[in-house]
Parts: structure tokens; C-alpha cells; sequence
């Protein structure tokens, strides 16, 4: 269980999100949907232990993420979160399989990368650079990357952002479909993939600030 | 850690192509220098320690130390062969042995000697065939390997020499071939040497023939073949002590002797050490600059190593970011790029090391013609201090970079 206490977001440029109180249950999976800057990927960034918040807390499973150290917070990450970033974040003259293999620097066994890849409809692209994939292609690695390692929690940013949305809902049904049990939380615009979710938040309702200029913020940090 | 450090650094390879040329140039240049130079130095100094005196007629010390141990330049003159006779006799000497250098054979210097003179450590030179000077012989030679093979020359061939490199006409007296020198990598390779009494025969020969001695190069060769007294330009002495070679010194220096002509002779006595030492003085300058030189190669690759280094840790930015947001910690980063920092430097000083052993090879040819024979499997402790520090220049830009990145705990916010 995820549960969002009294957290505020204040960037250098002064802009502050106000978040309402949000407990996120396990095994469940969530869609936050809103405008641009309305602080989705932001929050998404503070249960990932990437972005600090101003004030408040995030606690996970009864522990209080945000007091730890950021030690603490990427161990915490690489065991027990999938994060599947708007920009994939993969090395692109890297293989597919290398790629995911960068996990192992942190121990964690990629033996099941093969099955997931299959999975995903792109197993024959295991040994091919990132930089020769499609964008389609690229955001399947980045699940496979975020799925191998058995994570409790699936953050995805904009999963569907660079795909059109024929290959976006079969990304996301393949994406659902794969975090059974666990708990996922989607940030998406396109409110026609909310039928693939337990729960729609509406970020708009549950947020407060200059959201006109967020964006441009998180990208800064 | 290791696999991935290699895959990660196959995609950079132009890169560290680049690092490791750059590392490979600078640092066996300076192993290079420093190598040659020492065991020049050392050569030059041990060679000249075998004789402890060297007397012959006045004129520059380094002249006579050069030309009869090294055969570079001409002889100084000449002295009345009565001098060698004294000092044979002399009790003080353990081994006087006499030195002419005459005539030439296809450019090759012809050395008039006594076996003696072919002995290093006591034992005498290797021969590839044939047999060594019979002291007590004449109008033989040996010949050192280079000029055999030149020359196409075999045990039992006769040839003729000539008053000088340049001159066309030989003596009519041929000398045979007895013996061909094993390689020694030295200045023996490449001269003819004879027996002392040879090139007296051979002038002798000469003046009562039809050639008269137009061509002659050297007054002193002159000297030598109208003197009625035989002569040679220098006798190389060991002695039983320092002390005594001190006292030989001090009483043939300067002193001047009449040969049976009436002529006066002045006459010189060096010790061959400090006649090189003055030279390796005169050298040292040199040897100075190329260290400087060296040093400054040296400071310059540092320069382009660092900078390569970062740059490519700067371009690295972005993946540490990614792998950071991933959650690899900046421990397992450091390591990764350290890991792969190292594999570069230990590679690239192992590649430097080889090229500068090769070098070494194609430059012992050059080097030999100063008498010094390098050996190719002597290390010494400042070539690996060299190749240690070159490998921590590699590292050293990596260690900064990922120590500044640790200070930088926190992804972001």
C-alpha cells in the first residue's frame, strides 16, 4: 500500500503542487490522468524516490520512504519498483538484452528476459541496438526492463505518449495484463485507455498550483 | 561487472582507440628514452673500464679513446712500436696490447692488433667459421660478420685492401681469410682485423713496388709506411692496480721519445674511463633535452589522456543519469567506470611496453654502431614508474569524475 500524506512540491522557480491525501492499494492498478503540469509525473517521481518532496510523506508497506536516505530509496527502487519512463531511458547503442542486463550490477537476475520479451511480441529483437527499434519497440523494452526484475510496484509515465493508440492500447492490455498482483500506477492523458484500469484519478481534482509551468520544471530537475 | 563493462566499452571504441594510442605513444617514447640512454651510458662506461690505460701519440684524449675502442674517427698518429715493447715488459702491466688502424677494405677499417684485443671477459670472440688470428702469423684477418656478408666472403677467400675508404687502389699483397666473427652486435661486426704486423708488411710491400703512396688519407699512415722504424697508433694497457695505471700516466704523459730516425715523439697517456666520462659529460646536455623532451611529450599526453578521459565520462553523463534513475547505486557506477578505466590503462601500458621493446630492437643496429649492444630484456625500476604512473593518469581523471558525481548523492530535486 502507497499512502500520500499532506505532500507539497515546491520547485526553484517557486512553483509549489499541492497534493491531496491518496492511498494507492496493492495489487490494484491506477490510472492518474490530467493536463500537462498538473504534477502526474512528478508525483510518480516522488514515490520513485527520484524527486524529494518539499513537505509531507510517501510511505510504502508502513515505511516512510521519504525520510530515508537516497541510498535507501534507489535500493528500494531497483528491488522493488518497475519504472517505466516517458523516454524509456535506455542506452541506445546498447542491445535490447543489454539494456536489461544493466540490472545485474545491482544483482538482479534477468534469467526470465527472454519469456517476458516473447511476451511482449519482441524476444527476435533481444540482441538488436535500442537505436535500431521503433518507438513501439523501444517502449516494450522498457516494460521488459521493468517487469524482469519481479517488482511490487509498476510506475509508468506516459507508457502510451510516443505510440499512436492502436499500438498504445495493445502496450497498455500488454502492460495490465503483465502487473496482475501488483500495483500499478499508469500516468496517461488519453482518458480511452481508463477501461484497462481498476481506478481513475483525476489529477486535475486532487492537485492545486501554476501547472501551466510544472512541465517545464520536472524537466529541469 | 566485467562482461558489462567491456560491452560497454565496445560501443565506445573510436574513443578509447583514441585513449589508448594516445597512452601507447606517450608512454613508450619515455620508456623508450630512458632505456637507450641508460644503457648507452652504461655500455660506453663498461667498455671503457676493461683497458685502464691507453698510451699514444699527443693530441685529444677523446680522439684516441674513441678511435681505439669505438674505431670512429682517425687515429691521432702514430708511436714507435718500441713503446708497446717497453711496456710489455714493463712489471707493472698485465696485458699490453698494441692497436693500428690502417687501410681500409670496401669501406670497411682494417684494425692491425693481437688476439688479445679479441677477448671480452678473457674469453675470445665466437667465430661463425674458420679459425682466430695466429699471433705469430701475418697477412691474415677475420672478419667481423657485417663485412663477410657484404662482401660475400668465406673462410680461405683473399682480399685486398686499399689506403682508404675512398681510394680505388689496393695493395697488390692479398690477405687471406682465416675466420668470420659471430654477430656481437658491436663495432666488431664491422671491420677487418689483422695481425699488428700485417699492415707493416703490407706497407713495406708497398713502398718497394711500383705504387707509390699518392692516395694516402692520413699523414699518419704516411708516418707509418716511410718510417724505418714500424709503428702503431696506440697500446692499450691493463694494469695490476689503479695505483700503478696512475703512475704509468704520470710518466708517459708528455713524454717524448726518439725513434731510430732521430724523430721526437710526444706521447699521451689516458685512462680510457675518464676520457668517456667527458664525453658522456659533453652527451649528458643531450640526453638532458631528451628527457625534457621526453617530459614535455609526457606532460602533453597527460593533458590528452585526462581530457579524453573526461570527455568521455562527460559523455557518460547520461547514462550514469540513467542507470541512477534506474537505481544502480553511484558505487556500483564508480566501480563499473573504474573497471573500465582500468582494463584501458593496463592494456594500453602493456601495448607500450611491447612497442617500446620493439623499438628497442630496430634502434639496437644504430646503437651498436657506438659499441653498445642493447638488451632487449633489461627493465629498469624507472621504466616501471614511468608505466605506473601513466596507468594512474588513466584512472586518476575517472576517479575525480565519479567522486564529484558521488558528492552528488541526490538524482534530482
Amino acid at each position: 500500500m502507497i499512502e500520500i500524506n499532506g505532500l507539497k512540491k515546491q520547485f526553484q522557480n517557486e512553483t509549489v503542487i499541492e497534493y491531496e491525501d491518496i492511498t494507492f492499494e496493492s495489487g490494484k492498478s491506477y490510472m492518474l490522468l490530467g493536463a500537462s503540469g498538473c504534477g502526474k509525473s512528478t508525483l510518480l517521481n516522488i514515490i520513485a524516490g527520484i524527486l524529494s518532496p518539499s513537505e509531507g510523506s510517501v510511505t510504502i508497506d508502513g515505511t516512510v520512504m521519504t525520510k530515508e536516505s537516497q541510498k535507501k530509496k534507489d535500493k528500494f527502487r531497483i528491488k522493488k519498483i518497475g519504472y517505466i519512463f516517458q523516454d524509456f531511458k535506455l542506452i541506445e547503442d546498447m542491445t535490447v538484452m543489454d539494456n536489461i542486463n544493466i540490472l545485474k550490477l545491482e544483482g538482479i537476475k534477468t534469467d526470465d528476459a527472454p519469456k517476458i520479451l516473447d511476451e511482449l511480441g519482441i524476444s527476435e529483437k533481444k540482441n538488436s541496438k535500442i537505436k535500431h527499434l521503433s518507438g513501439g519497440q523501444k517502449q516494450r523494452v522498457a516494460i521488459a526492463r521493468a517487469l524482469v526484475k519481479k517488482p511490487e510496484i509498476i510506475l509508468a509515465d506516459e507508457p502510451t505518449g510516443n505510440l499512436n493508440f492502436a499500438i498504445g492500447e495493445e502496450v497498455i492490455k500488454e502492460l495490465v495484463r503483465a502487473s496482475v498482483g501488483k500495483t500499478l500506477i499508469a500516468v496517461t492523458h488519453d482518458e480511452r485507455l481508463s477501461k484497462y484500469f481498476d481506478t481513475v484519478i483525476d489529477m486535475n481534482n486532487i492537485t492545486s498550483g501554476r501547472r501551466d509551468i510544472v512541465k517545464e520544471d520536472e524537466k529541469n530537475a | 561487472m566485467l562482461k558489462f563493462a567491456l560491452k560497454n566499452m565496445a560501443i565506445k571504441k573510436v574513443q578509447i582507440i583514441l585513449i589508448v594510442l594516445s597512452i601507447i605513444i606517450s608512454a613508450s617514447v619515455a620508456v623508450l628514452a630512458f632505456n637507450v640512454s641508460t644503457q648507452v651510458s652504461d655500455g660506453i662506461t663498461e667498455n671503457a673500464m676493461w683497458y685502464s690505460v691507453i698510451v699514444g701519440p699527443s693530441g685529444s684524449e677523446t680522439q684516441l679513446a674513441m678511435n681505439t675502442m669505438y674505431f670512429t674517427d682517425k687515429p691521432v698518429g702514430t708511436i714507435p712500436f718500441s713503446v708497446v715493447s717497453t711496456l710489455s715488459s714493463d712489471s707493472r702491466v698485465t696485458l699490453a696490447v698494441p692497436f693500428s688502424m690502417a687501410d681500409s677494405y670496401n669501406g670497411a677499417s682494417v684494425i692491425g692488433t693481437t688476439t688479445d684485443y679479441l677477448k671480452k671477459d678473457g674469453e675470445l670472440l665466437e667465430l661463425k667459421s674458420g679459425d682466430m688470428l695466429n699471433d705469430q702469423e701475418s697477412m691474415q684477418v677475420v672478419v667481423g660478420c657485417n663485412v663477410a656478408s657484404r662482401n660475400d666472403l668465406k673462410v680461405g677467400d683473399q682480399i685486398r685492401t686499399s689506403h682508404s675508404a675512398s681510394s680505388l687502389d689496393t695493395h697488390e699483397t692479398p690477405l687471406t681469410v682465416v675466420g668470420i666473427l659471430e654477430k656481437t652486435g658491436s663495432v666488431f661486426d664491422n671491420v677487418v682485423f689483422t695481425q699488428y704486423r700485417t699492415l707493416w708488411e703490407i706497407h713495406d710491400h708497398s713502398n718497394s713496388g711500383e705504387h707509390e703512396d699518392e692516395d694516402h688519407e692520413s699523414g699518419h699512415e704516411d708516418e707509418s709506411s716511410h718510417s724505418h722504424e714500424k709503428t702503431v697508433c696506440a697500446v692499450l694497457l691493463k694494469t695490476k692496480n689503479p695505483a700503478v695505471a696512475m703512475q704509468i700516466i704520470n710518466e708517459y704523459n708528455g713524454k717524448v721519445i726518439l725513434d731510430e730516425d732521430g724523430d721526437a715523439h710526444t706521447l699521451q697517456a689516458i685512462t680510457p674511463m675518464d676520457a668517456v666520462r667527458e664525453v658522456l659529460n659533453d652527451a649528458d646536455d643531450t640526453k638532458y633535452i631528451v628527457f625534457v623532451l621526453c617530459a614535455v611529450i609526457l606532460v602533453m599526453n597527460i593533458m590528452i589522456i585526462s581530457i579524453i578521459t573526461l570527455l568521455n565520462m562527460y559523455h557518460s553523463a547520461k547514462e550514469i543519469s540513467l542507470m541512477r534513475l534506474i537505481g544502480v547505486s553511484m558505487k556500483k557506477i564508480n566501480l563499473l567506470y573504474l573497471i573500465q578505466n582500468a582494463i584501458i590503462g593496463i592494456f594500453s601500458v602493456t601495448l607500450a611496453f611491447g612497442a617500446s621493446r620493439i623499438l628497442l630492437f630496430f634502434m639496437n643496429d644504430y646503437v651498436s654502431s657506438m659499441g653498445v649492444v642493447l638488451n632487449l630484456s633489461r627493465v629498469y625500476l624507472s621504466e616501471i614508474i614511468i608505466l605506473l604512473a601513466v596507468f594512474l593518469i588513466s584512472v586518476i581523471p575517472t576517479l575525480i569524475w565519479t567522486l564529484i558525481m558521488s558528492k552528488r548523492d541526490s538524482i534530482a530535486g
